[in-house]
């Protein structure tokens, strides 16, 4: 007998219907072979499935079995298929129910999903968030996951998610034995609410200009370049950033979280990821690492860090080539992987963070210890960040030493939390959202943030006044700066404007936004 | 690709052209013009007086060709202004996908792209063809690095019979490059161009916040968020007043610390 059973290829964040054909002959040698297009996961899968249906009480054909995987030209992996693989098997010896179609518990407009581990239990799967908004798409009513990815697909409307602890319990259920409750449907917006940060901003001590900075570039989505010796705390500033970020909205949240689980980095139990994400790559990472890879492309930290941050600590130790790649995302706000198997785009607009130290035995400059470098050393420490990189860098700040004893505890007590200055960044990307609704980019994208205007945008939008423009010229000759730096001052000005609810530029903006241009 | 032919005439030349016509681009133009072996020198130069022009009002002009002209154009966006390109070949001859990016800009930017021919390819009698066009847009005339013989000097040439004020900026004597533009100046034919420092906005009187910052930065010199912590001001304010303080020489600034001169 002849069944098809309904299962999913995701690759990259697109997902496939996929047929599952399980044919047990009644005729022929006894066998057991999977067609389609398999990878080394999907073949293995006859063991797995084998085993636990024999582990599971159940009866394993001695027949030919023969499973096709259809289309045949989508190549297929990972070991989702066991589950779709198993209840074919099942159906086609006539262990479950198959042909009622009337009833619509049955297997007809059912995706089945997931892993089987030898005992007949399911394991965490990676994707069932995108087979949810898959079967929402076509209409499929119901999607069986495993029971520890289950809550991931809880978000999505107008579908029934079965978690499915074991074999026995689905047999069980098809046979109406014993029902498995759906999971309780969670609407997004439930889901994204306050969440606790583990370091606030108030409690790094002093270092207001830096604080500074990072106000602006979470409140303009610029990137943030700190340099200064070591153990000044750019590094613990950096992790301050995702508590000064306005919250996720329920869009971004299911965006973010679908990177995620193509990825499998969601914990068990799962729903939605609801803060920003905070990626912090060490330097030893790989091209593909970074941008993403593999023959079956998976995110790389650009996308894991998709809204959120990327902070490169000792950004001139990573590989000229994993800076380099950064170009693509910087400017496109997405990355597209090229393998021999698949073409995939995974979105990839963050915040670049980069600390820098001034030389390589990181003491230049500093005021007690002496630096050991050569000129020829610092000279190629500094070149390791091509020019183009730090081109796209808006905002650059000096993170010096701070002398303990200077620091009055009275004043510390008075700096911002990051909840004070989370809702001046918030306030101030309510104004940038109006200012560019109507506003879409080449590609189609929507304009978020001040950091995204191009030069025409910057034109429309930052009229100064004579005085202010005055004011960036006269900078522009004392400092040396390009013509780019020139854009780069205009847009920082915006957003301090914007931070201060001005509709202007004024002259104090513009003289706040020269404070952070990029030393040579 | 099947495009519409678009001609206007500009004085005595019939122009193909790519872009929206706009009479206003006209109304003042600066041709920027060099040699294609462009320096390091040339590029310095291209960046300091390109974006000044484009301040004052300036429609850039050049010849799209490598070297000077294209480091013209190219700045001459990259800080907003708006440029004529005059090409020395075809308005739809096929240009390399590189070139093609550029004149793309060009025409984003609601610039120009004109051309004397339709799929002419480059040679050696179309680009003094072209220079004549140059000479006949622009209103005044910055040559920036020219050899002894060079094309940029036949258009200097062509401008001076316009009767349009031609400049050339002095360049290192031992630089063959400059050859050409320091001999312009050196027979009368020219006159230099040093580019200009923009009048200051600012006043160099104190008000009372500079006056705090001068007093506490008078023994010992202190970095931005030192200054705001003893003068109990917010951080933003307090970098404001610094750049303006730096920027009217009040103080002078190492390594984020500042301190008096």
């Amino acid at each position: 007998m002849l069944v098809k059973i309904k299962s999913v290829a995701n690759i990259g964040l697109e997902t496939l219907p996929i047929e599952v054909e399980v044919d047990v002959a009644s005729q022929g040698f006894p066998g057991f072979n999977i067609v389609g297009l398999a990878s080394k996961a999907v073949e293995e899968a006859r063991e797995r499935v084998k085993t636990a249906i024999v582990n599971s009480g159940l009866d394993f054909p001695g027949k030919k079995i023969t499973v096709n995987l259809a289309p045949a030209d989508i190549p297929k992996d990972g070991a989702a298929y066991d589950l779709p693989i198993a209840i074919g098997i099942l159906a086609a010896s006539e262990q479950i129910p198959f042909m009622t179609m009337n009833d619509n518990r049955m297997t007809m407009n059912a995706i089945y999903y997931g892993e089987l581990s030898l005992d007949g239990s399911l394991r965490a799967t990676k994707g069932v968030l995108l087979v949810g908004i898959f079967a929402q798409k076509e209409h499929v009513s119901q999607i069986y996951v495993p029971i520890e990815s289950a809550n991931e697909a809880s978000v999505i409307e107008d579908i029934q998610v079965f978690p499915v602890r074991n074999l026995k319990e689905l047999v069980d259920h098809l046979h109406q034995i014993e029902s498995i409750t759906p999971i309780k449907h969670l609407e997004v917006s439930e889901l994204v609410e306050e969440v606790e940060f583990e370091t606030d901003i108030f409690e790094v001590a002093g270092q207001e200009l830096a604080k500074r900075a990072l106000t602006i570039a979470a409140a303009g989505g610029h990137n943030l370049l700190m340099w200064g010796p070591p153990g000044t705390g750019k590094t613990m500033l950096a992790k301050t950033m995702p508590s000064i970020l306005p919250p996720l909205s329920p869009a971004e949240a299911l965006e973010v979280t679908r990177i995620y689980s193509v990825a499998g980095l969601l914990s068990t139990g799962q729903s939605l990821i609801r803060r920003r994400p905070y990626r912090n790559p060490h330097h030893g990472v790989s091209p593909a690492g970074i941008i993403g890879g593999g023959s079956n492309p998976t995110p790389g930290e650009v996308s894991l860090a998709h809204l959120g941050v990327l902070f490169l600590d000792e950004m001139p130790e990573f590989p000229r080539s994993v800076l380099e790649s950064l170009r693509q995302p910087m400017e496109d706000g997405e990355v597209s992987i090229v393998r021999a198997s698949a073409h995939v785009s995974y979105p990839a607009s963050f915040t670049l963070l980069a600390a820098v130290n001034p030389c390589p035995c990181g003491y230049l400059g500093h005021p007690r210890k002496e630096c050991k470098c050569t000129d020829k050393q610092i000279r190629k420490y500094r070149s390791r960040i091509s020019g183009p990189i730090l081109d796209r860098i808006d905002l650059h700040v000096h993170v010096p030493v701070i002398e303990v004893e200077k620091l009055s505890t009275q004043h510390v007590s008075t700096s911002p939390t990051s909840k004070e200055i989370r809702s001046q960044v918030i306030a101030a990307r309510k104004i940038q959202i109006d200012r560019f609704a109507e506003t879409h980019l080449p590609a189609g994208r929507q304009v978020y943030t001040n950091s995204q205007m191009g030069n025409k945008l910057v034109k429309k939008y930052c009229q100064l006044s004579p005085e202010t423009e005055g004011l960036l010229r006269l900078a522009i000759e004392k400092f040396d700066l390009s013509a780019r730096a020139y854009f780069r001052l205009i847009k920082i000005s915006r957003t301090i404007a914007d931070l201060a609810s001005e509709i202007n530029i004024l002259p104090s903006h513009m003289a706040e936004a020269i404070q952070y241009r990029q030393v040579s | 690709m099947f495009m519409s032919m678009q001609i206007k005439q500009v004085g005595k030349f019939n122009l193909y052209y790519k872009g929206t016509w706009n009479d206003k681009l006209f109304t003042k133009c600066m041709g920027v013009v060099g040699s294609r072996r462009i320096t390091n020198y040339g590029h310095q130069v291209v960046e300091k007086i390109v974006p000044q022009l484009v301040f004052d009002g300036w429609t850039i002009v050049s010849g799209f060709m490598y070297g000077v002209d294209i480091a013209a154009h190219k700045t001459c966006l990259e800080c907003g202004g708006k440029t004529i390109a005059v090409l020395g070949w075809g308005i739809n001859y096929q240009n390399d996908s590189h070139d093609q990016k550029l004149l793309d800009q060009i025409v984003d930017s609601d610039g120009l792209v004109l051309s004397l021919w339709n799929d002419q390819p480059g040679t050696n009698w179309t680009f003094p063809a072209r220079n004549k066009v140059v000479a006949e847009i622009s209103h005044e005339i910055i040559v920036v690095e020219a050899a002894i013989k060079s094309g940029a000097l036949l258009t200097a040439t062509m401008v001076r019979n316009l009767k349009k004020p031609i400049w050339a900026i002095p360049g290192p004597i031992t630089s063959s490059v400059s050859a050409g533009t320091n001999k312009l100046l050196a027979d009368g034919l020219a006159k230099p161009w040093l580019g200009k420092s923009p009048s200051s906005p600012l006043t160099s009187s104190a008000n009372s916040l500079q006056t705090s910052i001068l007093n506490i930065l008078q023994n010992e010199s202190l970095d931005s968020s030192e200054i705001s912590r003893k003068l109990q001001i917010p951080i933003n304010q307090i970098s404001a007043e610094l750049s303006v303080m730096i920027l009217t020489g009040a103080l002078s600034e190492k390594n984020g610390k500042y301190y008096q001169p």
